[in-house]
């Protein structure tokens, strides 16, 4: 399935990070359950990409094809590709944000293959291009975390309860910024003395018992502790800037001790510790309380507006993400149904689905005992016959819906898969005339 | 004679509390309480349904245990079935403390009072709806023993009758005769919670306490079963306590609308009234922060700080710490002053003890002289909101000790405010957003 690039009338930003056909199934004892199945969108440079749909759409799971976390078994097969594009510091003008990098501090890196001319590889863009499905897993490491980042549902699950909050912050640090450590406990990071052999190890998390044991001697002691000390600092730099109070006193404390806000606010400082080009954020204030839910929003997006990182939202909350994200993707049964500006779907929208889920929103207009609920549930997706996912619960249902399947085509800057606006080449199109009769 | 064209009253629940003790120690020795209900007063009417709004650890769920009679409560009381007549005896002899009186009320209406045939009919019409279906659903059972249960307990049907009933409870709710005999798993989310809709209505309840009914479902499922309670509403003529977090959905649900903070209730009042004009601060942030209540161009904000905790709440109003309309007179006390100085880890790491002569009146130690005046001058900073600066009486320091003084302030009480309304804030009416601090 190819698709056309989105069309939009605001941003023409490039692309950080392109899916295509994605599909992911999972064996059960029923049978393979095509948790996602064929989906196709684009995250854009510097956006938020919102990524709706109720529970079992597919949507977590699609977040974490991202970093391949999707864990196999259950998981039998992944198809498709997910292209991503890394970005480098700005040579000009070293992260400040110039002309240059468009004021961003980040430019594209080069595709080694053809130093910029355009190749097969980089699908002639010349800009670095890596299919996060099929790199191998050394590669996917030095993303993890870096490139891309990840924020979790559940902070209370997705922090280690036995190490501090100082000790796990610090991970990503000798994960991914060793050379930096070294520099700032000044240490050349470059000699290649045994001594620093050791210290580099040290400094990336890397070194043995025998080499731990080395370091404890007074020679190394210091340098060791001044590593730690760096690392201690860029902590605390992080945690700062999440709006955490009194930084250093968070990093002697464990998970529990926090509050599920405080929580969600370190793992917000560890994802973007690194400066990532991409965040995910998987339904990262569903756990909280709404007041305390509208802080976190507040802090991503000033975050954001600073790092000019895209995020990927992904909630089940519809309100919620048209106050978020500039695009939405909405999901139903491991597929897009329909992909536009927020504000666009929100008020307009197009796909049966998209409308039946704003209209069951109590609302003040909503006459008490009148919601618009979308009757049935979400179907099995047990090896599914071809047809749109949606029918079986849809009003506007017609005979080709049953047996065919619809493809996210474009309308006006959006992307819909309704036989609604696409007519079937046979059979009866579907209107949505039909239910006031 | 039927109650129908009187007001009946099904609950009244006055100055009601529920503390749990916090034990610690070899000898588990109390050592402290936590406040999760203290000190709620409302009544509920035949036919209403009242919202009970608030955050996690608000004592929401607490109460509605209370209520629901599965916890017993700390002090306060809860009637049942009241006529109005006795709802006035009841709130006349409270105030004049006539002891005389109120034992003629507690022998049959007071809930941790009755005995025998009485609790046996407020049970019977007492149900609860749990939020979590999976664990309020026993994995073990058919759903026919489910919902059949209470019509067994009550010796209500047996056999093939028994069978008929749970099928007509089964109808009710949306599900049919197919689903019998089957488990709680073989069910999605929505139909789980339908099950435990049709268990709550076997009895033919007066009372159902909704505790988060939808909280875990899809938003296109919760307007099916909104939907359901609704027309179950209608056409039984239950009351409906709901409590939950989601303000869209109360709105959408309640006639009235309580909202909690902290164990007390801050503010009540008729749905449209309350959501036209919140009075109190805490209902304003609640609204605000709600993504499907403000409009689209509209920011949606939230609040700074956390909920302080229930074992020692706050002196004055409970919402003084992160309130952005906080007045001197909202109960500044020296826990204030204590939070401000874990911010300022400089001055935290000297201070040695706290001594207190009263909620608003201490003696902090510092380790060193220049610690205690640099507290004197941190307090004029411009890091100390303007209210709370304004509330200190006295700032005394002497070598190492800094004493302080704030106002004495009473606790702020839920006052009435216009008909069938009240708010426990010190402020007449919310104050223009322009003039928030910070």
């Amino acid at each position: 399935m190819t698709t056309a690039p989105i069309e939009a009338p605001k941003t023409t930003a490039p692309v950080v990070a392109s899916v295509r056909d994605l599909r992911v199934h999972f064996k059960t004892k029923a049978g393979i359950v095509q948790a996602v199945d064929g989906v196709d969108f684009d995250v854009r440079d510097g956006e938020t990409l919102g990524l709706v749909g109720e529970t079992g759409c597919g949507k977590s799971v699609t977040a974490r094809s991202f970093l391949r976390l999707v864990p196999m078994p259950p998981g039998i097969a992944v198809s498709g590709s997910i292209m991503f594009r890394p970005r480098m510091r700005c040579s000009s003008c070293d992260g400040a944000g110039c002309s240059i990098c468009g004021n961003t501090g980040r430019v594209v890196s080069i595709c080694p293959a053809c130093s910029g001319a355009g190749c097969d590889t980089c699908e002639q863009t010349g800009a670095e291009t890596v299919d996060l499905l099929t790199v191998p897993e050394r590669e996917l490491r030095a993303i993890r975390g870096n490139r891309i980042a990840m924020i979790f549902q559940d902070p209370g699950k997705a922090l280690n309860p036995a190490l501090t909050i100082g000790k796990q912050v610090a991970e990503v640090f000798y994960a991914h910024r060793s050379d930096e450590l070294l520099t700032s406990a000044g240490i050349d990071p470059a000699s290649e003395s045994l001594q620093n052999y050791v210290l580099r190890r040290r400094a990336s998390q890397e070194s043995r018992t025998p080499e731990n044991l080395v370091l404890s001697l007074p020679p190394l002691r210091t340098r060791r502790n001044a590593i730690s000390a760096a690392a201690d600092a860029m902590v605390a730099a992080a945690l700062n800037e999440t709006q955490i109070p009194n930084p250093r006193a968070v990093m002697d404390r464990y998970p529990h001790e926090l509050s599920g806000g405080m929580k969600q606010r370190v793992m917000i400082a560890q994802a973007l510790a690194c400066d990532p080009d991409l965040l995910i954020a998987d339904e990262p204030t569903t756990a909280l309380d709404v007041t305390v839910q509208a802080r976190i929003i507040e802090l991503i997006n000033e975050l954001q507006e600073r790092h000019k990182t895209a995020v990927v939202y992904i909630s089940h909350d519809l309100s919620l993400v048209r106050k978020v994200a500039d695009r939405t993707a909405v999901m139903y049964a491991g597929r897009i149904v329909e992909v536009g500006e927020s504000d666009q779907i929100f008020h307009d929208p197009e796909h049966p689905y998209t409308r039946g889920l704003i209209d069951a929103i109590p609302g003040a207009s909503h006459e008490r005992g009148r919601l618009a609920a979308i009757e049935g549930t979400v179907p099995e997706l047990i090896d599914p016959e071809p047809s749109c996912r949606f029918s079986g619960r849809c009003a506007y249902a017609e005979q080709v819906c049953r047996s065919e399947d619809p493809q996210l085509e474009p309308i006006d800057h959006r992307q819909v898969a309704c036989f609604i606006h696409h007519p079937p080449d046979h059979g009866v199109a579907p209107t949505f005339a039909r239910t006031e009769q | 004679m039927t109650a129908t064209t009187e007001r009946r009253t099904v609950l009244a629940v006055r100055d009601l509390k529920k503390h749990f003790p916090i034990k610690d120690g070899a000898l588990q020795r109390v050592v402290g309480h936590v406040r999760a209900v203290d000190g709620v007063s409302f009544d509920l009417h035949r036919g209403e349904t009242l919202g009970l709004v608030g955050e996690s650890g608000c004592g929401k769920t607490t109460l509605g245990r209370v209520l629901a009679g599965l916890e017993p409560a700390t002090s306060g009381g809860v009637y049942f079935d009241l006529s109005e007549a006795q709802r006035i005896q009841l709130d006349q002899s409270l105030k004049a403390l006539d002891g005389a009186d109120l034992a003629g009320l507690d022998a049959g209406h007071r809930v941790d009072r009755l005995s025998g045939h009485d609790w046996r009919r407020f049970r019977r019409n007492t149900q609860m709806v749990f939020q979590d279906s999976f664990s309020s659903l026993n994995p073990r059972h058919l759903v026919s023993d489910i919902v059949g249960r209470p019509l067994q307990v009550h010796k209500e049907a047996s056999g093939s009758a028994l069978t008929e009933r749970v099928v007509d409870l089964l109808e009710q709710v949306g599900l049919g005769r197919q689903h019998l005999y089957r488990y709680p798993h073989q069910f999605s989310g929505g139909q789980r919670q339908r099950i435990s809709i049709a268990r709550a209505l076997a009895l033919d309840p007066e009372l159902v306490i909704l505790d988060e009914p939808t909280s875990a479902l899809d938003v296109s499922v919760q307007a099916q079963i909104l939907n359901l309670l609704h027309e179950l509403q209608q056409s039984r003529g239950f009351t409906f306590l709901f409590i939950t977090h989601d303000l869209a959905v109360v709105r959408h649900m309640a006639d009235r609308i309580a909202v909690m903070y902290l164990g007390r209730i801050v503010e009540a009042g008729s749905t449209s009234e309350l959501f036209a004009r919140p009075i109190h601060p805490y209902t304003d942030a609640l609204l605000r922060a709600n993504p499907d209540l403000t409009e689209n161009d509209e920011g949606f904000h939230g609040l700074e700080g956390t909920v302080p905790d229930p074992a020692r709440p706050p002196q004055g109003c409970r919402f003084h710490t992160r309130c952005v309309y906080a007045t001197p007179d909202c109960g500044w006390e020296i826990d204030d002053v204590v939070l401000q100085l874990e911010e300022t880890p400089a001055l935290f790491d000297k201070l040695e003890g706290v001594e207190r002569r009263s909620p608003f009146d201490a003696d902090l130690q510092f380790d060193d002289g220049a610690s205690s005046a640099g507290l004197a001058t941190a307090l004029k900073g411009d890091h100390v909101p303007e209210s709370m600066k304004s509330a200190i009486e006295q700032v005394a320091v002497n070598d190492r000790t800094v004493s302080i003084r704030f106002r004495e302030v009473d606790e702020v009480q839920l006052t009435e405010r216009g008909s069938d309304r009240q708010a426990a804030c010190v402020l007449d009416a919310l104050p223009d957003r322009s003039t928030q601090r910070r």
